[in-house]
């Protein structure tokens, strides 16, 4: 008992001589308080904020209601474009011969949920079938809500979790592997072998970073190819474009280890600072909760973290089939970050080598 | 050209003055040793000299480059062999050497060449497909000196590199390095074991303290500080020590340690003796001694 303690005091003890690793000891449950009671959706408040768009296919078509909150799209394309620009937060597609099976009773809508929120969306195609007036009619008659992709493929909700996934676990896997590659070879030695090899500092930082980056899309790979084997997802959008922002989402944060690393003393404290640094991303993403439902500040937050772009810009391409043209903002935006980061992390690199 | 200009060089830590003011020269294809106790400066030294470390202040050329302003073309012409083996435990023996000789340029075929050369003078060419986790110790550390050794250096670079091997590896490490150097090949090396510096080098610098503080042919320098030796030797019978070269310090039966000023002249001595020696070996001065003794201002 008199030695249980014994060691347990010392392995405080080494948390009290480092300073750094107090302070984001002390800091980290804090935050990860304060973030966590501000992420979860507060549902009653925003219920209705959403647009609706609506496609007709069904020239006889004309039962919808009008309002602010509807916007009328020309044709599908159109529509999947109002949801990449989250103009609308569901789009309802009413098929050719609708009104036809309305008055039969047995019409059938198509609601397409914008990926950014699916939740919202589906609680806001529930209340579709209200909105339709139907003046000469019982309402007693069925109207059926599919939900559905832009494709009209069927509405599967792990098709709304795998790009955000895909796109965390690239750049996550990523935020530590490079320092961490760069101490460990620094710690064995080996490090020195290249450094004393006649080659420009720059092709180690950037060898690494390839190899890094091959990583975190491989991972990103195995997860599309997991949710398409077990889980039904389909993809909408070219895989080369999914390759293309996975590798831009990697390259955005890559230098990000570098920087802390560079910066703190110890290689643990340095760890812990990046897990403050990739936990809110987690959340404040928008990968796992809407950022549409987290206070303003969040989004915020939200704007300055690369995540944030890769999700968006994976899920508009996987799921409602964006092009580059659709999707330049976020290429942009990531570019900005993977630049920035990059040669910051250039910049540091003999900080972390040290001497 | 001088192989190694060094004036003035100065690394300051924090805390620390690791390298404080040291100038010399190395000769070309001479064997130039380093002396000194852990933590004297011999590695920071080195580490300046590869280029691993910015000096604070001070000059240093390296086969006629700066070592700050031309790192690359210093990097072209020097390998290193530290006690930190630069060795991937996950790559194979060859694979580990064309590793490292990619980064010089070198094509798949002469790197080869020059691998089977290598390892097959230092006994390892049936090794090459091993991982080098695999190896001992004192495998991994041949490996590691045929790895330096593949872009073929002017000047080799050892630090420490006999550090915790046994014996029969050091000698082949040792007598390895020495063969480079009669082939040319212009070598530093550091080592805190006084007879290793002795037995391998030309000119030997003893550092301390980041400064050294005496540097000249190992038979000088231990001239400087070996005026007596202690002898320990066993006979096969007790004798009465009576010579005007030799004190007693210690006497257990046939056990004996002494001191003496003129070692040659107390084998002699001891030689006619009708006795028969079992064991002798000569008690290296400590460097504590020697560090005492040259700090001292002797």
């Amino acid at each position: 008992m008199k030695h249980t303690l014994h060691i347990a005091w010392k392995d405080l003890l080494f948390l009290l001589r480092s300073p750094g690793m107090m302070v984001a000891f002390l800091l980290f449950p804090i935050v990860m308080m304060l973030m966590l009671s501000y992420v979860f959706p507060k549902q009653p408040s925003q219920q209705m904020e959403g647009k609706i768009g609506v496609v007709s296919q069904d020239p006889a078509f004309s039962v919808f209601a009008k309002g602010k909150n509807v916007l009328y799209y020309k044709s599908l394309e159109e529509l999947a474009r109002g949801l990449m620009r989250d103009e609308v937060l569901v789009g309802v597609l009413v098929p050719e011969g609708f009104t036809k099976g309305f008055l039969k009773g047995e019409a059938k809508l198509k609601v397409i949920p914008n990926p950014k929120n699916p939740q919202m969306a589906v609680m806001m195609a529930q209340t579709v079938p209200n909105m339709m007036q139907a003046p000469s009619l019982s309402t007693t008659k069925r109207l059926e809500v599919e939900l559905s992709g832009v494709d009209g493929g069927k509405f599967n909700y792990y098709d709304f979790t795998a790009p955000g996934l895909m796109a965390m676990i690239a750049i996550l896997s990523v935020s530590t592997g490079l320092a961490a590659a760069i101490t460990r070879e620094r710690e064995l030695g080996t490090l020195d072998g290249i450094m004393v090899a006649p080659i420009s500092r720059g092709s180690i930082v950037v060898g690494k970073v390839l190899a890094q980056v091959a990583r975190g899309i491989v991972q990103a790979m195995l997860i599309l190819a997991v949710s398409m084997l077990f889980f039904n997802v389909h993809m909408v959008g070219s895989i080369w474009n999914v390759i293309l922002l996975l590798i831009l989402g990697t390259f955005s944060f890559i230098g990000i280890g570098v920087i802390v690393t560079a910066g703190m003393k110890s290689q643990e404290t340095a760890q812990l600072m990046i897990s403050m640094i990739n936990f809110p991303m987690m959340f404040f993403s928008g990968v796992f909760f809407p950022i549409e439902q987290m206070p303003k500040f969040a989004h915020y937050i939200s704007k300055v973290l690369p995540l944030t772009y890769a999700a968006d810009a994976l899920r508009n391409v996987m799921i409602l089939g964006a092009g580059i043209s659709e999707i330049w903002i976020d290429v942009v935006v990531l570019l900005g970050f993977a630049v920035t980061t990059s040669s910051l992390a250039t910049m540091m690199f003999p900080k972390l080598v040290k001497d | 050209m001088k192989a190694i200009e060094v004036r003035e060089l100065k690394k300051y830590y924090k805390e620390v003055k690791a390298v404080d003011g040291v100038s010399f020269d190395v000769e070309e294809g001479e064997f130039f040793g380093f002396l000194g106790p852990n933590g004297a400066g011999k590695s920071t030294t080195i580490r300046i000299l590869t280029t691993l470390t910015k000096p604070t202040s001070g000059q240093a050329l390296v086969a006629g480059h700066n070592v700050v302003r031309e790192g690359k073309k210093v990097r072209s012409m020097i390998g290193l062999v530290s006690d930190k083996l630069i060795l991937y435990n996950r790559l194979t023996v060859l694979e580990n050497l064309f590793f490292f000789g990619r980064l010089y340029n070198i094509d798949k075929k002469t790197m080869m060449e020059r691998a089977e050369e290598l390892l097959t003078m230092l006994d390892l060419w049936d090794r090459r497909n091993t991982q080098a986790g695999k190896l001992s110790t004192g495998m991994k550390q041949k490996v590691n000196i045929a790895r330096a050794l593949l872009p073929r250096p002017k000047i080799l670079f050892l630090d420490e590199p006999t550090i915790g091997l046994d014996p029969i590896t050091t000698r082949k490490i040792r007598d390895f390095v020495k063969y480079l150097n009669e082939e040319g090949m212009t070598i530093v090396y550091t080592t805190h074991l006084l007879h290793e510096a002795e037995t391998l080098c030309d000119r030997v610098a003893i550092i301390n303290r980041g400064k050294i503080v005496a540097l000249d042919t190992p038979r000088n320098l231990k001239r400087l500080f070996t005026e007596r030796e202690v002898v320990e030797f066993e006979l096969d019978k007790p004798v009465e020590m009576e010579m005007d070269c030799c004190r007693v310090l210690e006497n257990a039966g046939n056990y004996y340690k002494v001191e003496t000023t003129d070692l040659s002249k107390f084998v002699e001595e001891l030689g006619k003796l009708p006795v028969k020696v079992r064991y002798i070996k000569s008690e290296e001065p400590s460097l504590e001694d020697i560090f005492v003794r040259i700090a001292g201002g002797e």
